[in-house]
């Protein structure tokens, strides 16, 4: 990033041309941007705001007209009918597991690919670095038959491992890509320092760079979960009995229920939300490493 | 000290282990045992899963019927694994992955492809030397029974038969002053009673209220059955729609559907839903199957229209009525063949008495249907008589091809208005061959 | 009957027996988790033995035994796959019996002789090449209201990304809700509505709306990620440029026009390409919300799903041929954007 500058602001127009007029077009300025905000922040607020309000109300109260934003009396219970209704710790559980061991195995075997893209020559490296991206581009569909006959083919159909055991085989060209760039920063001497004092390889690698890198693991981490946490097409092919589902599948089987019977739409909010809270949460807990995963690679420079 | 010498050896292992360890989940794929097999010891239950679409309420009446049926027995245990989402892409996953359960519910559309490919158990050597009532297969309508089986061996039982009835709305009739249904009812008198019974009510110029409904329901074979017509032929390799007969009746089912001088239109079915409409005493006579709640909605909610259950009207030819069937079969992977067919033998007993209509001939009489569903003893005559004239549809293994041409070839345009019946029955009656063919 | 005899890969004895309880399931995929990890760490250092040993120097024997998890993973989930599907595409199978070699026939039902096909291609593009550039200058003008130093940029900064944080499944259900005909969304417009004289519409019931409603849910939806990016992108613009447009005389559109845009277009364009790939892929929208695939079409990606596990009829061989028709389209599309980029895209030391 070459040039990092402030952001035009309407105080240097004013500071360059010194004329008094400008005040006033300053101010309006001002105003126009505020205002704009708030309605963004508005159309970014109010789904969210139904969204609870929805999850709080009796379900006759939800077709009510004039809709009225708030329920009577706001159902807290609903979120306890929820969890009952269908064994929401199962589902819970169950995604907490896929997402562990997926995400352990992606950072663990990404690093390591990672590490040795950056820091060693050998023979093919680039050609393999370069198909590498090549399948940043490649739609999953493409694979998704052949992947599940594979499965398939080792009996493992309707369990966890097709969601998490993959993860042990560095699926995520995005976070190598990135964790290469940060290893590229890293000084030479540092390594030779450690080699020069006995540690081999996987000790340099474990001791030295990994938290050299830290930041850029927190991001892949980050992105990791939510990717895992999110995942709805692998558990929606893979996973078929419904003690195996996780909270994403669940949401899925409720809203299929939704067409046949009297919408549910309390509870179907109530659930969207649990399910939403561990990412919002980590969202607010670790917000500058969210959104540098999002940026990934895209600003030049 | 070499470590390569050790580690060549362990990765086979490794590999070995990893590639092989058995799912818990899955029964291990292995050779068909035979029909003969050493009985296990009655000490030890096998169990046995069952697979159904069953939802919520349905599911706690199954398994009240699946406890009886377990109490009685020695050498299974029936577990229910209700799929109420998705059902049968779960269940073809799950046969693709060798994870599915050993007993499935199959509605008659899926039996005929699965049997095919190998996938169903055989079970008529089994059926030949028991003595069981439900094993008893001149007792079960020939017509329904047909659906579970498949090239001359049979693949499963139906549990249940559910004809087409015309249900109808007394208070309208007295309203239109229109004589209700009765047993000589003709093609002409229906549509005659359907023009009587759709007026404008309250002066707009519009009408509130119809005759009838139809919009893909109730199936457009049926009318053609009763023409003297078929969809498919009885040896499976032809799809006359395009004979005098067959157009006869689809003429009937389009000069009816969505035209406003008789049937709701499209726009007010969307609206206002398709059974909706009846129960809310907009519709004056809608065909419905034997085990619908339309004649007893209303005692559970005053607000849905009281109706009462008629035979439907005679065509030309026959009164042939579509018959909706379904049949548990045995998934061919079963570890417990022998243990699965029994079970299967005790849980169709079961469900026949717990479903209407029964498909077989002993329990067809009218305390059997009252036993099963007390409110549907008033109806029960008339379903009993429907049960005589019931048939179910001729599955080929390519049905969802043959359907999907059936549908976008020929009725979706018919009804539509994109076509005669005549240019479209021509058009379409090749490749419907084309799918019968192997 | 014949039985697909590719099921029975291994018949080497090792077979462990557990009951199925929950626990079981877990620890189950926890062995088979263990066993790879290991196998792979003990493969790792094999290679890296052999290769020392065949004479190569250490530094590249590490570098792959490093990335040996990728290529392995490669060759097996990637390349093999690629391969496979492409010999799939050109047979029928129904994965209980062998697949049957049928050449052509998949592709050309699916461009003649399939009523889902045309529909389902005419809203996946209508929906990316809609969504898509509507989003991105929908982002483009909160980044630049944002990239002003206003008090508390912080905060409207998490706000302006929540959308982009919830779930996407969450997103859909939401607006499914919200565009219900008697939704929170058209109680807000009915004034709007009677203005333009038009009916409460039916979002999702109604076949005309389904496509501007997928519209509309997506637009929120972008609030977050490219606006992210494009924040970025305008912060690293230098300000002298800004400052020669004044001393020029230009004002505000001038800035935007010869300065802001021709800055941020890069950017445009990698969101632009990368944004193609995932309309094209979209695939929750299409399973959450019912979609006639005769009419308004449904997604490519749901046609792929349902052709290849519908119950009774899955059609593997016919799915795999849709698969590469998709290919086929996103590199075509990829191809125009990146042909079409001397035209708008403005590099650094490029002279205009």
């Amino acid at each position: 990033m070459a040039n990092v500058s402030t952001p035009i602001s309407p105080k240097s127009i004013l500071s360059i041309s010194g004329i008094g007029s400008m005040k006033r077009r300053r101010v309006l300025g001002d105003v126009i941007v505020y205002v704009l905000l708030t309605l963004g922040a508005l159309v970014v607020f109010v789904p969210l705001l139904w969204m609870l309000s929805t999850s709080l109300k009796t379900e006759s109260e939800l077709f009510l007209l004039p809709v009225r934003l708030f329920p009577e009396v706001p159902q807290w219970r609903n979120y306890i009918d929820v969890w009952h209704i269908q064994p929401f710790t199962l589902f819970f559980l169950n995604t907490i597991f896929i997402t562990l061991l997926a995400m352990g195995g992606e950072i663990l075997t990404c690093s390591l690919v990672a590490y040795g893209f950056a820091r060693f020559r050998f023979p093919g490296r680039d050609v393999l670095f370069m198909i590498m991206l090549g399948t940043m581009m490649l739609p999953g569909i493409i694979t998704l038959i052949p992947t599940f006959l594979i499965w398939r083919g080792f009996e493992r159909i309707d369990t966890f491992t097709p969601l998490t055991v993959g993860a042990l085989f560095a699926w995520g060209p995005a976070y190598i890509f990135l964790l290469r760039q940060f290893f590229l920063t890293i000084p030479r001497e540092i390594e030779e320092a450690a080699m020069i004092d006995g540690a081999n390889t996987l000790q340099t690698f474990f001791h030295i760079m990994l938290p050299l890198v830290k930041p850029a693991l927190l991001t892949i981490a980050i992105l990791s979960f939510t990717g895992n946490w999110n995942n709805f097409q692998g558990p929606l092919i893979y996973i078929n009995t419904p003690a195996k589902y996780p909270v994403i599948l669940a949401l899925y089987a409720f809203s299929e229920s939704l067409s046949k019977e009297a919408p549910k739409w309390h509870y179907m909010m109530a659930m969207t939300i649990i399910m939403s809270l561990p990412i919002i949460g980590l969202y607010l807990a670790a917000q500058r490493h969210f959104i540098e995963g999002l940026t990934i690679g895209a600003v030049k420079g | 000290m070499n470590k390569s010498r050790l580690f060549a050896p362990l990765v086979v292992a490794a590999i070995a282990v990893a590639g092989c360890a058995a799912p818990p989940a899955a029964p291990a794929p292995r050779p068909q045992e035979s029909a003969e097999q050493v009985p296990s010891t009655p000490a030890t239950k096998v169990k046995i899963r069952l697979a159904t679409w069953a939802g919520v309420e349905e599911a706690k009446e199954l398994q009240a019927v699946i406890d009886k049926v377990n109490a009685a027995a020695t050498t299974y245990e029936i577990v229910h694994e209700p799929q109420p989402a998705d059902y049968y892409t779960k269940i073809q996953t799950n046969l693709a992955g060798g994870t599915a359960a050993d007993l499935i519910w199959l509605s008659q559309e899926f039996i005929a492809g699965y049997a095919d490919k190998g996938v169903l158990l055989d079970i008529s050597d089994y059926l030949k030397n028991d003595t069981r009532l439900a094993a008893q297969l001149d007792d079960y309508f020939a017509d329904i029974l047909q659906t579970a089986q498949y090239k001359g061996r049979t693949y499963g039982l139906p549990w249940i038969a559910q004809p087409v009835v015309l249900y109808y709305n007394p208070k309208m009739f007295a309203e239109a002053g229109v004589e209700p249904p009765n047993e000589n009812w003709t093609w002409d008198d229906f549509k005659a009673a359907a023009e009587k019974l759709t007026r404008d009510i309250d002066g707009d110029g519009k009408p509130d209220q119809w005759g009838t409904a139809f919009n893909g329901w109730p199936p457009i074979h049926m009318f053609i059955w009763q023409a003297g017509g078929e969809v498919i032929s009885a040896d499976r390799t032809q799809s006359p729609i395009d004979t005098p007969e067959a157009l006869a009746g689809a003429q009937f089912y389009k000069d009816i559907i969505y035209n406003p001088k008789y049937a709701a239109p499209q726009e007010v079915i969307k609206e206002q839903g398709f059974s909706e409409l009846a129960k809310n005493g907009k519709v004056a006579m809608f065909f419905g199957g034997a085990a619908d709640d339309l004649d007893y909605a209303h005692t559970k909610d005053a607000r849905f229209a009281e109706m009462k259950v008629a035979l439907v009207p005679k065509g030309p030819k026959s009164r042939a009525a579509f018959a909706w069937t379904a049949s548990t079969v045995i998934n061919a992977a079963t570890k417990n063949p022998k243990a699965a067919y029994d079970a299967l033998v005790d849980l169709t007993e079961g469900i026949h008495r717990w479903k209407i209509v029964a498909p077989r001939k002993s329990l067809a009489s009218a305390e059997v249907i009252a036993a099963s569903v007390p409110q549907k003893k008033a109806s029960a005559e008339v379903i009993l008589k429907a049960l005589a004239d019931a048939r179910a549809f001729r599955i080929v293994p390519r049905h969802s091809e043959w359907d999907s041409i059936f549908w976008e070839k020929f009725q979706d345009p018919l009804f539509q208005g994109k076509g005669t019946a005549a240019e479209l029955a021509k058009q379409a009656r090749p490749e419907l061959e084309a799918t019968l063919s192997q | 009957m014949q039985r697909d005899p590719k099921v029975h890969f291994c018949h080497l004895g090792v077979f462990l027996f557990l009951e199925r309880t929950m626990l079981d399931f877990y620890t189950y995929t926890l062995a088979d988790y263990a066993i790879v990890a290991l196998g792979m760490a003990i493969t790792m250092w094999i290679i890296f033995r052999i290769l020392v040993r065949l004479g190569m120097k250490r530094e590249a024997a590490t570098g792959y035994a490093l990335v040996l998890p990728w290529l392995i993973g490669f060759i097996v989930w990637t390349a093999y796959p690629i391969i496979a599907s492409l010999y799939y595409s050109f047979t029928n199978y129904n994965v209980f019996q062998p697949p049957k070699w049928v050449g052509l026939d998949n592709y050309i039902r699916w461009l003649t002789n399939d009523r889902s096909f045309w529909p389902s291609l005419r809203l996946t593009l209508l929906y990316g090449l809609i969504s898509l550039p509507l989003g991105l200058a929908l982002s483009l003008g909160i980044a630049m209201l944002l990239a002003r130093s206003v008090r508390g940029v912080g905060i409207w900064r998490t706000i302006y990304y929540l959308p982009a944080v919830i779930p996407p499944v969450a997103t859909i259900l939401l607006w499914r809700w919200l565009l219900g005909t008697e939704g929170l969304f058209n109680q807000i417009m009915s004034p709007i509505y009677q203005l333009i004289g038009i009916d409460k519409p039916s979002w999702f019931v109604d076949e005309r709306y389904a496509l501007p409603g997928l519209v509309i849910m997506s637009l929120w939806g972008v609030f977050g990620a490219n606006t992210v990016i494009l924040l970025a992108g305008l912060k690293s613009i230098p300000v002298h440029l800004y400052e020669a447009v004044d001393l020029d005389g230009g004002g505000a559109w001038a800035k935007f026009r010869y300065v802001t845009l021709p800055m941020v277009s890069p950017t445009l364009f990698y969101t632009l390409a990368l944004g193609i790939i995932a309309a094209v892929k979209t695939f929750e929208p299409g399973i959450f919300i019912k979609l006639n695939s005769l009419s308004t079409g449904t997604f490519l990606q749901v046609l792929v799903y349902s052709n290849a596990f519908a119950g009774g009829n899955s059609r593997m061989g016919y799915a795999s041929a849709l698969g590469w028709i998709m290919l086929v389209i996103i590199m075509a599309l990829t191809l125009l954007v990146f042909r079409s980029s001397p035209l708008w895209v403005y590099y650094e030391g490029e002279r205009k």
